[in-house]
């Protein structure tokens, strides 16, 4: 019985050859057509978002410009984002979720690079912009990638690799290959109870002075009529950005509730894991606290728990932010580097754990 | 009799071996597919042609109703995912209902195979999910990954290589698993807080554990109510070559069925054959918490008071199994487990063919029918008084009929 056994395993050592690496694939199409009907116009500029030369990206009048706290980390990409509300017509305010949107609202979103991060305004490079529609039911994503010559992007449905390089801001030359995720992807992350949803518009994010320094965001736009239902100032929440100094937990929470929150809460697609990694979290077994793994698989790279108090190297949670490995990595999309701020934040906050266990 | 099987599997094995291995022409349908499975209307078929398919990115489909989409068969449709460099599945489904996936050979992702999210309404049929070469850590966790969904059916499919579990399902309900052959995986088949499974006719043979049946704590929901029978579970001797950390990782060697922390099952006329340590092997969470602490002992009162989940009943219990034929031709457990090892010192030349951990729900009796199983190796490990009551009796669970209510 043994020795058949091994038989049989040598047979499958044998025979297996693992696909070479570097073949070059024929790319060829599937039978028939399928639905091949475009899910909106074929470029960016039929949207009439940019007044002028596109690529410098000045809005036209109806569009309101925004910023939030705490940026999802995108291999460093600068972000640009933008409002349409339809004429008229007001957002509605909410505490703790994104804010409700009247149907005709276009988000937007532009990933650009800068040649050199210590000159962000000059040489720029824009990648893609993506589309969040609010239709009469539903919010659905749209995609354009950027051509060469930045006079327009155009409508992508499947996704695309742009190599990509900058100097960063201590002058180190940088080069990836950037990731434009296809349209089914939008919904790995922008997606609660299994419907695709915004996730930067909310209270928390929106609460800053960025772009409105002797006022603020929120109050600016109350004052020009665009948002309604928002009460004191006072008492809406905020959020600290990676430049806040806060205290270590608060600004972890930060961190975790944008670039793993969308997934890891309890209505989101993670939610089977039972690991909910939100700024609103309490519970520290539910941050991951000796909290064992569900379906990590390699994933867990043979630790026990999500976090172990003052050992960082011991926790899950951090081996799996620092990874690139797509079948460990977290998040699962939308990054080809490490974090290296978000990485030593977190490294921070579980070793300040340490000293607090008894509370 | 048992020779023979074996026998001609081994000739197979050598003589493909013994041919030039032919030369794969991949060809490439990536932009293609994930185009039609964003843009596919509902209701539509979308048809794999035979041919050997390499993937550089995980395939997703959203949001869609009654979709079909077919190989040309599983010797013939293989999609491989070996040139992955981004996403955690080679195909995800996800916010669907009544989705078909059959008829292909999916292989080599980086993470999972196929990973099936918040759907209603699922047939995955004559789908073989695979890791090539010897099994290892390496390996992604789930050939076949169910998750959050009900109304699922998993039939004459082939799990193969999963660093996890082949066939696993988790947080569903109404789920039936028929029919399929699951091997080299950790686990073979496995269902975890899941409610009204079936898991019939399947072949789960040289993995780590045959069948599984799991409830953990701190999860969206909890599971129960599983019947298990007409199984042909041999041989689940592989080693164990899931990352530390992963709860099947703790799963003994030579483990024919397992049930942790589970309720109202049903186990008969399945046939568990040569598992070297446990046929079948009843355990409490209790256990694997008494495990995971003796490692660290540091966690010890965290893991106490961290875990608690009051809807969380860590104790299995109302277990009925009948008419079962066991034998062990094998006359050593694993040695490269504890409960091997403990097997091998208490339970000398007959180690057990039905092992329970000893630990009931306080102040109350672990409910469990045995009858009609043949002749069989009983254990009692009282493991919560450090092995001291450890029993080879088992007349107190002897029952005719049974006693087990449906919930």
């Amino acid at each position: 019985m043994r020795w058949s056994t091994l038989i049989v395993f040598i047979g499958f050592l044998g025979c297996s050859s693992p696909p070479p690496k570097t073949a070059v694939i024929e790319e060829v199409s599937l039978e028939g057509s399928g639905n091949t009907e475009l899910p909106g116009p074929q470029f960016l500029s039929q949207w009439n978002l940019f007044e002028g030369d596109q690529k410098r990206l000045v809005p036209t009048t109806d569009l309101v410009h925004y910023e939030i706290n705490m940026p999802l980390f995108s291999d460093y990409a600068f972000k640009k984002r933008f409002i349409r509300l339809p004429e008229g017509q007001l957002m509605t305010f909410k505490p703790k979720s994104s804010f409700d949107f009247p149907v005709g609202t276009v988000l937007v979103k532009n990933f650009y690079y800068p040649e050199d991060f210590n000159r962000p305004e000059k040489n720029i490079r824009v990648l893609e912009t993506r589309l969040l529609l609010r239709d009469s039911s539903k919010w659905y994503p749209l995609s354009y990638l950027w051509n060469d010559d930045q006079s327009d992007a155009e409508l992508l449905i499947t996704g695309a690799t742009i190599p990509i390089s900058w100097l960063d801001k201590e002058g180190v030359f940088q080069t990836i290959d950037y990731s434009v995720p296809n349209l089914a992807q939008c919904k790995s992350c922008h997606d609660i109870g299994g419907k695709l949803v915004p996730l930067g518009p909310n209270a928390r994010q929106l609460n800053n002075t960025v772009l409105h320094p002797n006022s603020n965001q929120l109050v600016a736009w109350k004052t020009a009529g665009l948002i309604k239902d928002m009460p004191e100032l006072a008492d809406i929440d905020m959020m600290p950005g990676m430049d806040k100094n806060v205290e270590t937990p608060l600004l972890a929470k930060a961190w975790l509730d944008v670039n793993c929150g969308h997934c890891h809460q309890e209505n989101g697609p993670a939610r089977n894991t039972g690991l909910h990694l939100t700024y609103y979290e309490q519970d520290l077994y539910r941050l991951g606290l000796n909290k064992p793994p569900v379906a990590a698989g390699r994933g867990s790279a043979g630790l026990m728990y999500d976090i172990v108090a003052g050992k960082p190297d011991e926790s899950i949670l951090m081996q799996r932010i620092e990874s690139l490995d797509p079948g460990i990595m977290m998040p699962e999309l939308g990054r080809k580097l490490q974090h290296k701020e978000g990485i030593d934040l977190i490294r921070k906050w579980i070793l300040e754990m340490e000293n607090k266990k008894a509370s | 009799m048992k020779f023979i099987p074996y026998f001609l599997v081994g000739l197979i094995g050598f003589s493909a071996c013994t041919e030039v291995p032919e030369e794969i022409t991949w060809k490439s349908i990536e932009k293609d597919l994930q185009q039609r499975l964003i843009l596919t209307e509902d209701s539509a078929v979308i048809e794999l042609p035979a041919g050997n398919f390499m993937f550089t990115g995980g395939l997703i489909m959203d949001g869609k109703n009654n979709v079909t989409i077919t190989g040309a068969g599983a010797e013939k449709t293989i999609l491989s995912f070996a040139n992955q460099a981004e996403g955690a599945e080679g195909l995800k489904v996800a916010n669907g209902n009544n989705i078909t996936l059959s008829n292909f050979t999916i292989e080599d992702s980086k993470g999972d195979n196929i990973k099936v999210t918040d759907v209603n309404g699922l047939t995955i049929s004559g789908v073989r999910s695979r890791w090539n070469g010897e099994p290892k850590e390496e390996n992604g966790a789930y050939a076949f990954y169910p998750v959050l969904s009900k109304n699922i059916i998993i039939e004459y499919c082939e799990a193969i290589g999963a660093s996890d579990a082949g066939i696993y399902v988790g947080q569903s309900d109404s789920v039936i698993i028929r029919n399929n052959r699951a091997s080299l995986n950790v686990a073979g088949i496995e269902s975890e807080n899941s409610r009204w499974v079936e898991i019939y006719n399947n072949e789960a043979y040289e993995n780590t554990g045959g069948i599984l049946v799991f409830d953990l704590p701190g999860l969206t929901m909890t599971g129960h109510t599983t019947r298990v029978y007409g199984n042909r579970v041999y041989e689940n001797n592989y080693r164990n070559f899931a990352p530390a950390g992963n709860i099947v990782a703790t799963v003994p060697p030579g483990t024919g069925i397992m049930l942790l922390a589970t309720r109202n099952i049903e186990i008969w006329k399945n046939e568990i054959i040569d598992n070297r340590t446990a046929g079948l092997a009843i355990a409490s969470y209790e256990l694997v918490k008494g495990l995971a602490t003796e490692n660290e002992s540091q966690l010890n009162n965290n893991i106490e008071t961290a875990g608690t989940d009051e809807a969380y009943d860590p104790y299995p219990n109302q277990v009925y199994i009948h008419h079962n034929i066991f034998e062990n031709g094998y006359a050593f457990p694993t040695m490269k487990n504890d409960f091997g090892l403990l097997f091998l010192m208490k339970f000398p030349f007959a180690t057990p063919d039905i092992v329970w951990d000893g630990i009931p729900a306080p102040g109350t009796n672990f409910q469990m029918c045995l009858s009609e199983n043949g002749e069989f190796n009983f254990g009692n490990l009282d493991a919560l008084n450090e092995f001291e009551g450890l029993t080879t009796e088992w007349s107190e669970f002897e029952c005719t009929e049974g006693t087990i209510s449906q919930l």
